[in-house]
Formats: C-alpha cells, sequence, structure tokens
C-alpha cells in the first residue's frame, strides 16, 4: 500500500476490526469476556451468591489498599518469567526449564542473602542478583545448546532438569543452609541488609518495579528494534528461512537461552528478597516458572503485553482470596479456568476470523465503489 | 552396604517392583507413539493422565463401580484430545501452545475439581473408592518363579500388555494402520492416495488419548486407591521421552519405557535407605531420562555426521 493510500483510508483503518492491531485488542476482550461468562456459570455451580462472587474477584483488590499492595508486589516476580518465556518462545525455542532455573537459583540467593558478605544494604541486594543471574543465565543455556547442537527434545530435557534441580536445591539446602529451626526443611533467615525495602510503602512499591520496567523496555527495544529481535523474530516465523538467510540458529537460541535464564535470576531473586524472609524449596519458588509460559501466550510474547497480563492475572488471584476469605466454597484455583479459557481462545488464528473477513470484504467493495 | 543394594536389585520384589511401575509408563509412551505415527505430537499425555486419574476415581466413587471410573478416565481423555484437535485443526491454534497450556493448568484444573469434591485440597483419601484388584492366573501362578511375577499382578497392568500386542498388530498389520503412518511419514502424498488425514489423525489422538487415561487411572484406581495433588510426576513425559529415543521403533518404545520403570524402582527402593541423600535418590529417574535422552541423541547425531544413516 502506498504512503498516499493508506493516510487516505487510515482514518477508517483506525475504527474497524480490519486493522490487525484492533482486531487482535478485540479478539482478546471477547475472549476474556466468554471466559468470565464461563466463570460465571461455575460459580452459578458452586456458591450461594454467584453475582456478589464474581463481583469479588473482579474489584475486591481495589477495596483495600493492601490488597492492591500485594498484587503490585507479587506481580513483579511473575513478570520476569514471563518475559524469560517470551525471550524463548519469540525465538521458536522451546525450553522450559524457567521453574527449574528459579527454584536452583534461589538457593544461590538464599545463601547469599543469609551470609555477612557485606554489611551494605544496597550491595546486599546486588550480589544477590548478581549470583542468581549467572547461574541462571548458564544453566538456561544446557538444553537449548543440546538442541541446537544434537537435535536433542529441548522440552522433555528441560522439563527432566527442573525435576533435578528441584532435588539438587532441597539437598542442598538441607545439607548446607538449613536452620533446626524449621525441622531443616527451609534456609537460614536472611540477613535484614539483603532484604529489599519499599520506596512507597502503602502501595509496596519497591526498587524492583522500576527494575521491571527498565528490564521491560530494554526487551521491547531489543525485540522491536534491534538486528537480534529481528532474528529472534524470524527464527520464531519460519526457522528455514532464517536458516537460509544467514542466521545462525546456533548462536540464536544461546544468546536467547542466556538472555531467559538471566531474567529468571532476576525473578527469583526478586519473589525471595521482598516476598520471603527465609527460602523453602518446596513452596517459595514453585509454579513460577512454568506461569511464565502461559503468560507469554497471553501476551503474545511482547514484553509489555506479558507484564500486562501478569498484572491482570496477579490482580485476578488476588480477588479469587479475597473471595476464598469471604466465600470459603470456592477455591483460588478458579483463576486458572479463567487463564486457560483465554489463552486457548486467543491463540486461535480462526477465532472471529469470519466477522474480521466479512468486514475487510465490505471495505474492500465499499473501496472500489469509490 | 553395597550388599544390601545387590541383594534388593536380584530380589523378586524389585522385579515385582518393576512391573507395577512400568504399566503407567508404557501406557503413556504408546498413546505419544500412536500419535506421533499419524504425524501429531502429543505431549499433552501428563494432563491427559492427571486428569483421567481423577475423574477415575470421582467416576468411581459416584457410580460404586470401579469400572465406570476407568470409563470416565477414558471419557475425560477423549474429552481433552478433542480439546486439543477443535483448537489446532478448527480453529488453527499452535497445538504446541494449546498442549503446553493444558499441561500448566492440569494440576491447578484438578485441584480445583477435587476441592469441590472434597473440600480437601491434597488427596481424594476422605472419598471411600471401590477400586481395580488383581488377577491370579489360574495354571501359572502355581509355577514357582513366573507365577510370582506373571500372575497376582494388578488388573491393567494385563490390560496393558494386552493392548501393546493389539496395537502393534493395528498399527503394522492392518489397512487403517498402514494409511494411519503414511499420514504420519508424508501426509500430502497420503491425501493423494485417497486417504482422509484428518479423520486418521483425530482417531489416533483419541486413541492415544484413551491410552493414556489409561495410564492415569491405573495410578489412581489399581496402583493407589487415591488421586493425590501431582502423583503422575513425569511419568507422562518418560513416555513422551521413551518416543523420542524409539524414532518409530515400537520395540525399542516398550523397551525404553521398561527402563524409565526400572530407574523409577531403583529410586523408590532406595529411597528408604536412611544412609543414602532422600532428595537426590527421588531424581534417579529424571536423571536417567535426561542421560538416556541425551546420549541418544548425541550418537545420532555422529551417526549421521558419517553419514551411516540419513537425516529424518
Amino acid at each position: 500500500m502506498t504512503e498516499n493510500r493508506s493516510s487516505k483510508y487510515s482514518k477508517r483503518y483506525k475504527l474497524s476490526i480490519s486493522n490487525p492491531k484492533l482486531f487482535d485488542a478485540i479478539k482478546m476482550i471477547i475472549a476474556i469476556l466468554i471466559a468470565l461468562a464461563i466463570t460465571f456459570v461455575i460459580l452459578c455451580l458452586i456458591s450461594k451468591d454467584p453475582v456478589n462472587a464474581l463481583k469479588t474477584i473482579l474489584i475486591g483488590p481495589l477495596t483495600k489498599r493492601r490488597y492492591i499492595g500485594a498484587v503490585i508486589e507479587s506481580f513483579i516476580s511473575f513478570a520476569f518469567a514471563g518475559l524469560a518465556a517470551g525471550v524463548l518462545f519469540k525465538a521458536g525455542g522451546f525450553n522450559m526449564g524457567a521453574e527449574g532455573i528459579y527454584i536452583i537459583t534461589g538457593a544461590l540467593v538464599a545463601y547469599i542473602a543469609s551470609s555477612p558478605f557485606t554489611t551494605s544494604p544496597i550491595l546486599h541486594p546486588i550480589l544477590c542478583y548478581i549470583g542468581a543471574m549467572i547461574l541462571g543465565g548458564l544453566l538456561m543455556i544446557i538444553p537449548s545448546f543440546l538442541k541446537a547442537k544434537f537435535g536433542t527434545n529441548e522440552m522433555v530435557v528441560s522439563l527432566m532438569s527442573n525435576s533435578i534441580y528441584a532435588a539438587v536445591t532441597a539437598y542442598i539446602v538441607r545439607t548446607y543452609i538449613a536452620t533446626q529451626q524449621r525441622g531443616g526443611v527451609s534456609s537460614k533467615d536472611y540477613l535484614p541488609t539483603a532484604r529489599i525495602g519499599y520506596l512507597y510503602e502503602p502501595l509496596r512499591i519497591s526498587a524492583c518495579f522500576i527494575l521491571l520496567m527498565v528490564v521491560m523496555v530494554i526487551l521491547y527495544l531489543v525485540m522491536n528494534k534491534t538486528k537480534l529481535g529481528y532474528q529472534m523474530r524470524l527464527a520464531g516465523t519460519n526457522p528455514k528461512f532464517a536458516e537460509y538467510s544467514g542466521v545462525s540458529a546456533f548462536k540464536l537460541s544461546i544468546t536467547t537461552a542466556i538472555i531467559a535464564g538471566v531474567l529468571c535470576g532476576m525473578g527469583s531473586t526478586t519473589q525471595l528478597l521482598t516476598q520471603t524472609s527465609y527460602y523453602t524449596p518446596a513452596q517459595s519458588l514453585v509454579g513460577i516458572g512454568f506461569s511464565g509460559m502461559l503468560l507469554s501466550m497471553l501476551g503474545k510474547n511482547n514484553p509489555i503485553g506479558i507484564v500486562i497480563a501478569a498484572f491482570l492475572i496477579k490482580y485476578l488471584e488476588q480477588g479469587a482470596a479475597v473471595l476464598y476469605f469471604v466465600d470459603g466454597a470456592v477455591p483460588s484455583e478458579i483463576v486458572s479456568i479463567v487463564e486457560g479459557i483465554v489463552i486457548m481462545l486467543i491463540s486461535s488464528q480462526y477465532f472471529l476470523r469470519r466477522l474480521r473477513e466479512r468486514q475487510l470484504l465490505k471495505e474492500g467493495l465499499e473501496e472500489h465503489a469509490e | 552396604m553395597l550388599s544390601s543394594i545387590f541383594s534388593t536389585l536380584f530380589s523378586m520384589k524389585f522385579l515385582i517392583t518393576i512391573v507395577r511401575l512400568a504399566t503407567p509408563i508404557v501406557f503413556a509412551a504408546i498413546g505419544t507413539f500412536i500419535a506421533a505415527q499419524s504425524g501429531i505430537g502429543n505431549i499433552a499425555i501428563e494432563s491427559i493422565m492427571t486428569f483421567a486419574a481423577l475423574a477415575g476415581v470421582l467416576g468411581s466413587y459416584l457410580s460404586g463401580s470401579p469400572w465406570i471410573g476407568v470409563l470416565t478416565g477414558m471419557a475425560i481423555g477423549v474429552v481433552t484430545v478433542m480439546l486439543i484437535a477443535f483448537f489446532s485443526m478448527k480453529l488453527g491454534a499452535n497445538a504446541f501452545l494449546i498442549m503446553i497450556a493444558l499441561n500448566t493448568f492440569a494440576d491447578s484444573v484438578a485441584i480445583f475439581v477435587m476441592f469441590l469434591m472434597t473440600g480437601e485440597k491434597g488427596t481424594t483419601a476422605s472419598l471411600t473408592t471401590p477400586i481395580l484388584g488383581s488377577w491370579d492366573i489360574p495354571i501359572i501362578k502355581d509355577i514357582p518363579f513366573i507365577g510370582e511375577v506373571f500372575s497376582g499382578q494388578l488388573t491393567l497392568t494385563y490390560i496393558c500388555w494386552l493392548i501393546v500386542i493389539l496395537l502393534f498388530i493395528f498399527i503394522y498389520k492392518t489397512p487403517t494402520g498402514m494409511r494411519l503412518r503414511a499420514c504420519g511419514l508424508n501426509p500430502d502424498a497420503a491425501r493423494t492416495a485417497g486417504i482422509n488425514v484428518e479423520r486418521l489423525q483425530v482417531l489416533s489422538l483419541v486413541l492415544s488419548g484413551i491410552f493414556a487415561a489409561l495410564g492415569g487411572v491405573y495410578l489412581s484406581l489399581n496402583y493407589l486407591k487415591i488421586y493425590s495433588r501431582g502423583m503422575v510426576s513425569g511419568q507422562g513425559w518418560m513416555g513422551v521421552s521413551a518416543n523420542g529415543i524409539a524414532a518409530g521403533n515400537y520395540w525399542i518404545l516398550i523397551l525404553s519405557a521398561i527402563i524409565f520403570a526400572v530407574f523409577r524402582a531403583v529410586s523408590i527402593i532406595f529411597s528408604s535407605n536412611s544412609a543414602l541423600p532422600t532428595d537426590l535418590v527421588n531424581a534417579i529417574p529424571y536423571i536417567a531420562v535426561f542421560v538416556i535422552l541425551t546420549a541418544v541423541s548425541i550418537i545420532n547425531y555422529y551417526r549421521v555426521k558419517r553419514g551411516k544413516v540419513e537425516e529424518q
């Protein structure tokens, strides 16, 4: 389309679903509405007061300041996991090692945080971050390297490594950094210097929030404005074409794995130093890595989308937690049903396609008539 | 200590444990295999097993008959694969993403349903569930060594090995099986030859869902008598890896599934030995899968490189 024509029709394009971005947005909204409708049906079956229950899930977190503070505090490390998965998925990789890397880097963070390496309250968390980021980056390489070099099934290998890392972490924590106070299943308390304080206490905004925003913007720029981002997109959409146009699949998968591993390290450190005061391997970080993959699907591998999705999911989870507090009949796992339906609908290419095609046809005819 | 380890490894109990542990992994492996033969990588096995294990317990509890429970589990397995087929074939979603999403949700959804039924989030132990028993084979059970291993095993174990044989005949000896394999080898050629590729792929997916579901039901209605949170614990993925190792060879598939069961048996028997670190012993099966899968792919890589076999 020439510059002239696009400007001529740009006004109408913006307002119609033939605009692909707007169409995606509409698709997302309809998917969310369908998911909420199904949730409402489920609530009707299990709750005595379904209307109030749905209302509590949707606006519950806004009712108290500490609820929304909890959302703001807890969504950060989820968002990091989502970003990690987004980087890998964008480049067409199916490395699912985030879960294990969260858990094993947690052990290193707990070790550094509970040892008196430094007395500076600024340097101590930074040391934790650096350690976790290096370890995460190194470990994430393994499945991607095996895939790129030998063609090993990276999905299975990374899932197995998740279980292995969880076992190794449990062993390390139990043997080296446990405290007998809690029966040897969790680490010693962190030193006060390692904990990250709030910048704005009422909403629980800490430096981690700023870190996430910075990382999000950097990733957005890398993915959309740099050579690496272009190569990632190319390899993700058409690996053969990428290979023939001179993109080294090996180098690319190693690079993306390192980035993803570093992000996981950031995420696990954030989670531990803001949310916990000691590390329990079977509890503190379990499930975050896997949720990250879902976030990257919700956010369509777009860093900004992923961060928004992380916030919304945590918001809904908080809503469900408030609901569970009020009405014990509804378990908080109901959020994952909403999440599942939305993910399946928005990853369907043909969902609502006919609607869009009809609109495109109509516009085409109008254009022709003019 | 070494002698005690050896005496455990060569005992009858160990052999029986292997047979018991092999069943779900073999089910998962043939489930992955049949789907892969028609050209679909079914990585949702783990989630299907989870759903079926829970559905089996609930079906058995509500109806009072364990066989109804088995059927419920199978039905849920079919529903799950049809969901995958619907989203990937009709709505054009990436099947991998749908299956990854299913796997990630499986546990939460199972906990959700379990909580509604029992009010607990851990196990279904509060429900009194009728379960399947074991079978004694009349004449064989009196033969000294063979009788102990082959007789008195759990019911679904026999069904599993029966299915293994029937599936072999189906895939390699019947026209439908041949056509199904043609879909996997070259869907376009198959379509040109007048084969309805989509229909056969759905058929193989349904079979895959049923086998995986039987694996799940075995865990909750036969091997144990409850569904407990996270009970599938990677056995579905072991089936998927067995399929990766087999590269289309049916008997290597079954063999690798049994090898994974051996490592699980080793891990279970040694985890009761207090001299060894339990945390690490628990990881033995996963380490085995990791090492074997990696080793096989490295060997294949060098064979292709030296030109001994063609790249697939």
